[in-house]
């Protein structure tokens, strides 16, 4: 089980990403429409598809990856990539209307759950994560707002610098992995 | 294509197709006119017949509506087991259009019918269930088409016909009367147990062929094509059944139901009913039953039937027939609320606490998770595809119930409409008009239903089971997320799907390419196999060595896949058309100077301006889809657009670009347009680097070929170059304006002469970047300048080239900028403006706008994409001004060139000892074919710069600012004798000047400066007068070397009274020979001074007097090496007039307010004055040369060095008052005075004698003067006289008139004594000494 975090700047640029792999087990509830997927082609725009619509991710066991255009390693991390990108669209739509900082499971992309975190300084915390973990989550969020508020306090650090702090990355998997 | 209506479960399919040879105008006209029809009335079937058939066909009266939509593709066969499962998914009627004309009969068209629906219906397929075709008959044919024979299948119209709509309306009600009888047919088959065993024998149970069902092969006609069911069956009327009745349990019904069915005897319902149906229950019949009654458009009954259906899966864990039950459930309540609504477009009003739409809702989720978790036991893949499709299915249902209730802003009338039809409504069209995000947010408030449930709704249907559909649906699926999304202003997630419907479609065009390619190999059929509509573009990449071969002409499918990854990528940050194709084919630059490219142009310069903008964006993600876009863009192949793709990446996102990806796709943009130029494509890219030319820099001419300007007026002047060579050339204000706007920031060029042009060109990327070719932009005077071709700039660097060009004629150049062009690319004009400082400061401005902007977080997402941003940015910024200034030139007309040919110098160097003067002698020469007919020559020299500072500092006493001036001005090192000689210098005519330079010591170098122009232009008659004309000048060098050998030293002056020149024969001969002349001692003093020689070879030195009243002598003296040698020189004394050493210490300078900066007093300053003129006089007087002794190099020997103190003054000038002293004895023997004995300057005297000194004072004067005497005897101690010494008045003395006093004096002893006396004038200050004379007396025994 793993979780993604983003730490997004307000041009939509990532200043910190974190891949953590939790040992919770996750139960596996899969449909059985995701189940026995044809290998239906094998040119190289098949393993896009493959790789978007999720079906990798499902089918990781026997699923060879035969593009050239694909990206990453594991779960494709491009795809975590464009799912969290994706998912901005919703947050901007709630974080417009409503004023709290912490949404929880604001979007929902092919098996992932993405909840979001927005500090005053519109900088958007994305999480994907594949089960409901919501005070974990909300306590995650807190430690990382309060990691980034002393990484901001640098007064080199603007908005859309990315965060190279060796600290900064420590402390947030430490929290990732005492909450998630 | 399939509807995503909501309410396509009650729709029946019917699909239009062409027959025969039917223009596609005329075919799209009927069947535009076919498809008006999307809802037939109840009351309009025909419902005549009897038997079966006749169990769904409408009640009589009965005000429902049967709907109808118009797919143009028929149902793919892949399809064909879902047909009972849900039949409204096929197409359930055929009609066929045919133009009729003379040429083509009614029989033809009909057998071409027949056969096409052959083709399109599978062999095991239950539909079509009915078919027609329609005879349009043309105008001009009309009457002779054979219209009266009546074939059964086909109906023509004649064209006279009035109103064909009605007909047409007519035509289709009496095929879905067909249709409806169809159903009842099937339904029958059903409804018997060996029917409902193969019902629920699989998931997806098909009716095996008639074949396999010997029992109703009877009764069973639907797959004949035995047109029995026409307009002629509308006789018999219906028999009504009264199924509101019979909603009690299943069993009983099948009874009642069998009861009533002739044709379905009791007995086989018992036999099913005992055997099998203890096995199958009949909860899909009642579905079935529910779907057909549906499609009928009897929903009450649909409902009922649904119902029981849904009771009996709620026990038989059916999950996916429970869920298509529920389906149908929701869909027959939207209908019934459209037809309450029907008639009153008013909404209803929703202010009940919960939304009546969601138990819609909730039946759907229902469905919808039914599907997901329903389990499939075969292994069979086409179940899981099925399974997918309805899945998907529902889930867009649920998703357009929800969008069409937001886009209608609310539950009524207009959602009801948009969900039956959605076609007949634009409501999508109006959402994409106005997206602005206030807009959308007032649509939910006012819907009820956020944008957020909307799209979590649709991205219900995003999932790996994607995968399982067959291509077709995946596009369509995928199609209607995106659109779903887009319509909901969800940029990036659109732009998720879209990356997938591009990858599905490439992978089609792929593989299709493959079957093509197999296909031809083995020689079978066209290779128009395949059905791609969205790939008009079909260039089939054949095997190796193989030609490709284009098919199909059209572009528009590559067109728009490539748009679709455009919109994609630019949700992303990414500019896929940064660089564009250039418009213009063939590039000339003539072209480039148009009107049209001045705005890129300038744009480029805002672009250079705004260079700091923050990034936006996520590189990886940007980095892969553009190499996802490259990767689409060489499948297709469009070289063109890989070009442009790899490039405006290049353009864009160098800074986030990995180096290998720079390099990739550098060379990926090369392989394109070199296939491109190999398949003679002769579109090309547009200049893709940024601005790659950083500075244009006009090198500087050579210094002799640099002209400069000077007014006509200094022709005329008197040059005044004293006042020039003394102050120096400063300027007297602090800030001249004048200066800067004047000609300091024109350049001048010579019309016809090359100059040369450095371009900094910069390559910011890490692989080196080639350019075609580089020339230069320019206006005005015309340049003839080649361009440079083939640069190759290295990676990340700055690189100058050099450019040669020369201008045509006369007038004013410019620069604009540079044209530069790829390989391969159009060429591109660049402007580089030079800046002034208004420019600076505004770019300044802008800079901290921009910086000032950075920072803020004022827009983000989408908006802070750059070239929103910018956009923005630009209404903060102030404007640039209009016009920027570029690099001028003034082209100059042709100057002459002239050469310095030879010198007399070797090496440029000169060796002077000081004081020396030599000829430099220079050979000039004409090399142009213009004469020079203006020549002037100016000098510069080390010792010049120094003095002039000196003078400018001011601190310089009077006194030494006169002899800095009196330097400069007189003895300057270099000088041109003979200046008005030479004038004109012919073409290729050589002269010579003779250039005098002089030895001063501290001279080191020294410049002579030949200033020449042609001014007289009369042969140019073209040529207006201007009022200023521009030289050359060439510059000759020189090093200078001079020695300082002879030092004057302790000049000093002596009165000839002290002289004891009575030494005999030790002086030298000279001296004793001008000592000769000296008559009278108090006339005369005596010059001395000591010459040393710090050199290492012997010089004679002479001394020359030229005094009036004397003839000239001279002294010489050869001076040794290291040795000093003294020079005497006796000089009359005189006196110059008061009126003369009064006047000031003159300025040669001629400098205006110079303040006094002496605080002597008057009389300090009097002597100074005195002492100036005096040595003036005397260095006139005086006059010293030197030669070499083993030599014949001789020279000055300067004076000026030494300076005149007053007691030299007072030995040079001669008294005012004349002063004799004369040693007066008493002769012995008669008593009678007589002079004491005189030898050798002094009186010799015996001690104890008595003696007078007589006194004698002469005013020389022309006024009477009253003076007074002082004697002074020295030592006064041995010496006795009579009466005072001191102050002995004289009285007043008329002038000329001369008075003797006589004092006795006594020597008590014998020595040397001084007597001197001294006169002064009464009442002038003490001082002031009028006269003086001493005498020395040498007092002996011997006397």
């Amino acid at each position: 089980m793993s979780h993604h975090l983003f730490l997004l700047s307000p041009s939509d640029t990532p200043i910190y990403s974190l891949t953590h792999y939790s040992t919770r087990l996750v139960q596996t509830t899969t449909s059985t429409l995701s189940s026995n997927l044809p290998t239906w082609s094998t040119s190289a725009f098949a393993g896009t598809l493959t790789a978007l619509s999720g079906a990798s991710s499902a089918t990781q066991s026997h699923h060879v990856q035969g593009g050239g255009v694909r990206m990453g390693g594991g779960q494709d991390r491009h795809v975590i990539q464009m799912i969290a990108n994706a998912s901005l669209d919703v947050i901007e739509d709630v974080m417009r209307k409503e004023s709290a900082m912490y949404l929880k499971s604001v979007d929902k992309f092919n098996e992932w759950t993405v909840s979001a975190f927005i500090t005053p300084g519109n900088m958007k915390f994305i999480l994907l994560h594949e089960t409901k973990n919501d005070d974990g989550i909300r306590s995650f969020f807190h430690d990382v707002w309060e990691l980034y508020l002393k990484t901001m306090l640098n007064p080199f650090h603007t908005a859309h610098s990315p965060i190279r702090s060796t600290v900064f990355d420590a402390r947030v998997r430490a929290s990732a992995k005492k909450y998630l | 294509m399939t509807s995503n209506a909501f309410a396509a479960l009650a729709h029946i399919q019917i699909l239009v197709l062409p027959v025969g040879p039917i223009p596609r105008s005329t075919f799209e006209k009927y069947a535009a006119e076919i498809r008006t029809f999307d809802s037939i009335r109840l009351g309009d079937i025909p419902s005549g017949m009897k038997d079966e058939r006749a169990r769904f066909m409408p009640n009589p009266l009965s005000s429902g509506y049967l709907y109808l939509s118009y797919p143009s593709h028929p149902t793919p066969p892949s399809h064909l087991p879902l047909s009972l499962f849900r039949p409204s998914h096929f197409t359930l009627g055929i009609i066929g259009i045919a133009a009729c004309s003379s040429s083509y009969s009614l029989a033809s068209a009909l057998e071409q019918f027949e056969n096409t629906v052959l083709d399109i219906s599978q062999d095991s397929s239950t539909f079509p269930l009915a078919k027609v075709c329609f005879a349009f008959e043309d105008e001009e044919s009309a009457g002779n088409t054979g219209l009266g024979d009546t074939l059964s299948g086909i109906v023509s119209i004649p064209s006279m016909m009035g109103n064909k709509k009605l007909y047409i309306g007519t035509l289709l009600a009496d095929l879905c009367s067909q249709i409806l009888a169809e159903f009842g047919r099937m339904y029958q088959v059903l409804e018997n147990p060996i029917g409902n065993e193969y019902l629920n024998s699989a998931i997806f149970p098909t009716l095996p062929s008639p074949s396999e069902i010997p029992l109703f092969q009877s009764n069973l006609h639907p797959y004949s094509s035995s047109p029995e069911l026409d307009s002629s069956g509308l006789a018999p009327q219906s028999i009504p059944l009264k199924r509101s009745s019979t909603s009690g349990p299943g069993i009983s019904h099948m009874a009642s139901l069998a009861q009533r069915q002739s044709s379905l005897s009791p007995s086989v319902v018992k036999k099913r009913a005992s055997a099998i149906g203890a096995v199958s229950s009949h909860g899909r019949l009642y579905k079935v039953l529910g779907d057909f009654f549906l499609l009928a458009g009897r929903t009450e009954e649909a409902g009922v039937w649904y119902a029981e259906a849904i009771v009996l899966f709620k026990t038989g864990q059916d999950l996916v027939w429970h869920a298509s039950a529920l389906e149908g459930l929701a869909t027959i309540s939207v209908l019934d609320a459209w037809s309450v609504g029907q008639g009153l477009q008013s909404s209803v009003s929703n202010s009940t606490i919960k939304e009546p739409w969601a138990e819609v809702y909730e039946q759907l989720s229902q469905a919808i998770a039914f599907y997901h978790k329903a389990p499939v036991s075969s292994e069979l893949s086409q179940d899981y595809s099925l399974l997918a499709l309805t899945y998907c299915t529902a889930v867009m249902r649920q998703t357009s119930l929800l969008f069409c209730i937001w886009s209608t802003k609310g539950w009524g009338a207009l959602a009801f409409a948009s969900m039956l039809q959605p076609g007949s409504t634009s409501y999508m069209q109006k959402m994409t008009s106005d997206s602005s995000w206030t807009n959308m947010e007032r649509i939910s408030t006012v819907s009820g239903v956020s944008r957020a449930q909307i799209a979590n709704t649709v991205s219900q249907a995003h999932g790996p089971w994607l995968l399982h559909l067959g291509p077709h649906e995946r596009v369509t699926t995928l199609r209607y997320m995106a659109s779903i999304y887009s319509c909901l202003g969800y940029k990036r997630k659109e732009a998720f799907i879209l990356r997938e419907i591009i990858s599905c479609i490439m992978d089609l065009i792929v593989c299709g390419r493959e079957e093509n390619d197999i296909l031809r190999k083995s020689d079978v059929g066209s290779a128009n196999i395949g059905n791609r509509p969205e790939n008009g573009d079909e260039v089939i990449a054949t095997g190796k060595g193989a030609v490709g071969m284009r098919q199909n002409e059209m572009v528009e499918g590559n067109q728009s896949i490539l748009k679709l990854l455009g919109s994609a990528c630019k949700v992303l940050g990414v500019d896929l058309e940064a660089v564009r194709v250039s418009k213009a084919a063939d590039h000339t630059p003539t072209e480039a100077e148009g009107e049209d490219t001045e705005s890129p142009s300038m744009k480029d310069l805002e672009d250079l301006t705004n260079a700091a903008k923050e990034p936006f964006g996520w590189p990886e993600l940007q980095v892969g889809v553009v190499r996802e876009a490259i990767a689409v863009a060489e499948a297709l192949p469009d070289p063109l657009a890989v070009a442009c793709i790899s490039l405006s990446a290049l353009r864009t996102m160098h800074s986030v670009l990995a180096s290998g990806d720079q390099y990739h796709l550098h060379q990926t943009a090369g392989r394109a347009l070199a296939v491109m130029r190999r398949r003679g494509d002769a579109s090309t890219v547009e200049y893709w680097t940024g601005h790659p030319v950083t500075d244009v820099a006009l090198l500087p001419l050579a210094l002799h070929r640099l002209p400069i300007e000077n007014a006509c007026s200094i022709l005329t002047a008197k040059s005044s170059m004293t006042n020039s060579l003394l102050t120096g050339i400063t300027d007297p204000f602090l800030y001249n304006p004048r200066k800067s706007s004047g000609p300091q920031g024109k350049r001048l060029i010579v019309q016809g002469e090359p100059i040369e042009l450095t371009i900094t060109l910069r390559n910011p990327y890490v692989f080196d970047l080639e350019i075609q070719s580089i020339a230069l932009s320019t206006t005005g005077v015309e340049f003839d300048c080649s361009p440079v071709s083939a640069v190759v700039i290295p990676a990340n660097t700055f690189y100058p080239i050099t450019l040669v060009g020369a201008a045509k004629t006369q007038g004013t150049l410019v620069f604009r900028g540079c044209i530069v062009q790829a390989p391969w690319g159009a060429a591109k004009e660049f402007l580089l403006p030079v800046s002034t400082d208004a420019d600076e400061n505004l770019f300044a401005r802008r800079q901290s706008a921009v910086k000032c902007e950075s920072g803020r977080t004022k827009y983000w997402g989408l908006d802070s994409r750059p070239w929103e941003k910018g956009e923005r940015l630009t209404t903060l910024l102030p404007p640039l001004k209009k016009s920027p200034q570029f690099l001028q030139c003034v082209v100059v007309p042709e100057q002459p060139l002239l050469r310095i040919r030879w010198t007399s110098l070797t090496h440029g160097a000169v060796m002077l000892y000081n004081g020396e003067e030599s000829n430099i002698r220079l050979t000039l020469e004409n090399v142009s074919a213009l004469p020079i007919d203006f020549l002037r020559l100016s000098f510069d020299d080390s010792t010049i710069g120094p003095a002039q500072e000196a003078l400018s500092e001011g601190d310089l006493s009077v006194f030494e600012t006169y002899e800095t001036e009196y330097d400069l001005l007189h003895r300057r090192a270099f000088s041109w004798r003979n200046g008005k000689e030479i004038t004109n210098i012919p073409p290729k005519q050589k002269v010579v000047l003779s250039v005098t330079c002089l030895g001063k010591v501290g001279c080191t170098h020294g410049t002579t400066h030949i200033s020449y122009s042609l001014v007289n232009r009369e042969h140019e008659k073209q040529v207006p007068t201007s009022e200023v004309f521009y030289t050359r000048q060439l510059s000759y060098p020189v090093t200078v070397t001079v020695y300082h050998m002879l030092e004057c030293h302790d000049m000093s002056l002596i009165p000839m009274v002290d002289v004891d020149y009575d030494t005999g024969g030790w002086a030298g001969n000279s001296v004793t020979q001008v000592l000769s002349e000296v008559d009278d001692p108090t006339e005369w003093c005596l010059f001395t001074i000591d010459v040393r020689n710090t050199y290492g070879l012997p010089f004679g030195v002479t001394f020359q007097r030229e005094q009036a009243g004397t003839k000239n002598t001279t002294v010489s003296s050869t001076v040794p090496p290291g040795s000093m040698s003294r020079i005497m020189l006796p000089v009359k004394k005189f006196r110059l007039s008061d009126n003369l050493i009064s006047e000031p210490i003159p300025t040669l300078s001629d400098r205006q307010f110079v303040v006094g900066k002496s605080r002597l007093s008057i009389e300090e300053e009097q002597a100074q004055r005195e002492l100036f003129w005096y040595r003036e006089e005397l260095l006139k007087i005086i006059s010293a040369r030197w030669k070499e002794t083993n030599g014949d190099r001789h020279g000055d020997l300067s004076l000026r060095q030494q300076r005149l103190t007053l007691p030299m003054l007072r030995a040079l000038r001669t008294d005012v008052v004349r002063v004799d002293l004369t040693l007066v004895a008493n002769n012995p023997d008669d008593g009678s005075p007589h002079v004491v004995d005189y030898r050798g300057g002094k009186y010799l005297v015996r001690p104890n004698t008595m003696l007078y000194l007589r006194v004698e004072v002469a005013n020389s004067t022309s006024l009477p003067l009253v003076m007074t005497l002082d004697l002074i005897v020295d030592p006064a101690e041995q010496v006795l006289s009579e009466g005072v010494l001191s102050n002995m008045a004289l009285g007043k003395l008329e002038s000329e008139e001369t008075k003797a006093v006589e004092v006795p004096f006594y020597f008590l002893c014998t020595g040397r004594f001084e007597i001197g006396a001294e006169v002064r004038i009464l009442d002038a200050p003490k001082s002031r000494r009028a006269g003086a004379s001493r005498i020395r007396i040498s007092v002996r025994e011997d006397g």
